[in-house]
């Protein structure tokens, strides 16, 4: 391992600069990766969340009472 | 109820990752042996260091778990090691740019550090199968506890095995003697530190989050008995 490290010696600046930005950038698409996933999911309960609510209404209004305010419903979301 | 406080820990998040980037590349002095590749460091150590404090959290939070019966504890646990597992992709892969660069080789097999950050990663990979393989939701959390609690043991003692291993290929740079890092490269470690432990708790919460709204999004289909996408109710018409 010694003379592997001496072998290579620090990479010039235009060299190192691409492995330092793949790095970086790796990292960065990994988050955003997941950030996409998560806003997919949160729009699926969102999605969810109005069918819920329109089923309520329709529910209730079937019933003959007052249908709940939609902002009522996803105050809390 | 995991929501709270999220907006201000994301703005800190951001803050702290936007100092840390500006003292990785505007402050910390090139490294006198591996020059600009180096800055490489301030973004694969924390996030291995983050990436292992995050699995023994997830085996804290399953010790409660088991005290306690409460789900929310197996769900912490659950987030805090799935969070790390994502982390864990990013340490092998920035890890392997870094020693592609250094190194000329993409992966090093005689390297302890390499081996056993590898070992871990892929001990916790099978915490998803092993997981995913019990149906009864109750047998599942506990058994996923009792896997995070060993595995999480297992953490410190693979750190201190390779500690042992003195290999001379990761110095060690935190020591007090024989050279350790110079403060304005030990500053901009810590702050990058700071900014990845950050990102982790702003990520977990943030999964957390979903996932409760989730859970009472179903909770809420159940008790109104209304349809799931997909299925069809017992009584409820569908909704279009």
């Amino acid at each position: 391992m010694l003379a592997l490290l001496a072998a290579t010696p620090a990479l010039p600046l235009d060299e190192a600069g691409k492995y330092v930005a793949g790095a970086y950038v790796v990292f960065l698409a990994l988050i955003v990766v997941y950030v996409a996933i998560m806003a997919a999911k949160l729009q699926r309960i969102e999605r969810e969340l109005r069918e819920l609510a329109g089923f309520v209404e329709t529910g209730a209004n079937g019933d003959g009472q007052a249908a709940p305010e939609r902002e009522e419903a996803t105050s809390d979301v | 109820m995991y929501g709270k406080g999220l907006r201000p820990l994301s703005i800190a998040t951001v803050a702290a990752i936007v100092a840390s980037l500006s003292l990785v590349f505007f402050y910390a002095p090139l490294d006198a042996d591996q020059g600009f590749i180096q800055k490489i460091f301030y973004l694969h150590v924390p996030l291995a260091i983050v990436a292992l404090v995050g699995f023994v959290i997830g085996g804290v939070f399953a010790i409660a778990h088991l005290r306690s019966g409460n789900s929310r504890w197996d769900a912490y646990s659950y987030v805090s090691i799935h969070m790390s597992v994502i982390f864990g992709v990013a340490v092998l892969i920035t890890g392997s740019i870094w020693a592609k660069a250094s190194w000329g080789h993409w992966w090093v097999w005689d390297e302890p550090t390499l081996v056993s950050f590898l070992i871990v990663f892929l001990m916790y990979a099978t915490y998803y199968p092993f997981r995913y393989a019990i149906e009864d939701r109750e047998r599942q959390a506990r058994y996923a506890s009792v896997f995070a609690i060993t595995a999480g043991a297992f953490v410190p003692l693979n750190f201190m095995a390779v500690r042992m291993a003195q290999s001379l290929v990761h110095p060690r740079v935190f020591a007090t003697t024989n050279g350790g890092l110079p403060g304005s490269m030990m500053l901009t470690f810590l702050v990058s530190l700071l900014a990845i432990g950050l990102l982790w708790v702003t990520l977990v919460k943030f999964e957390l989050t979903a996932k409760s709204a989730s859970g009472q999004l179903k909770r809420l289909r159940r008790a109104l008995d209304a349809p799931t996408p997909g299925g069809r109710s017992r009584v409820a018409p569908e909704v279009s």
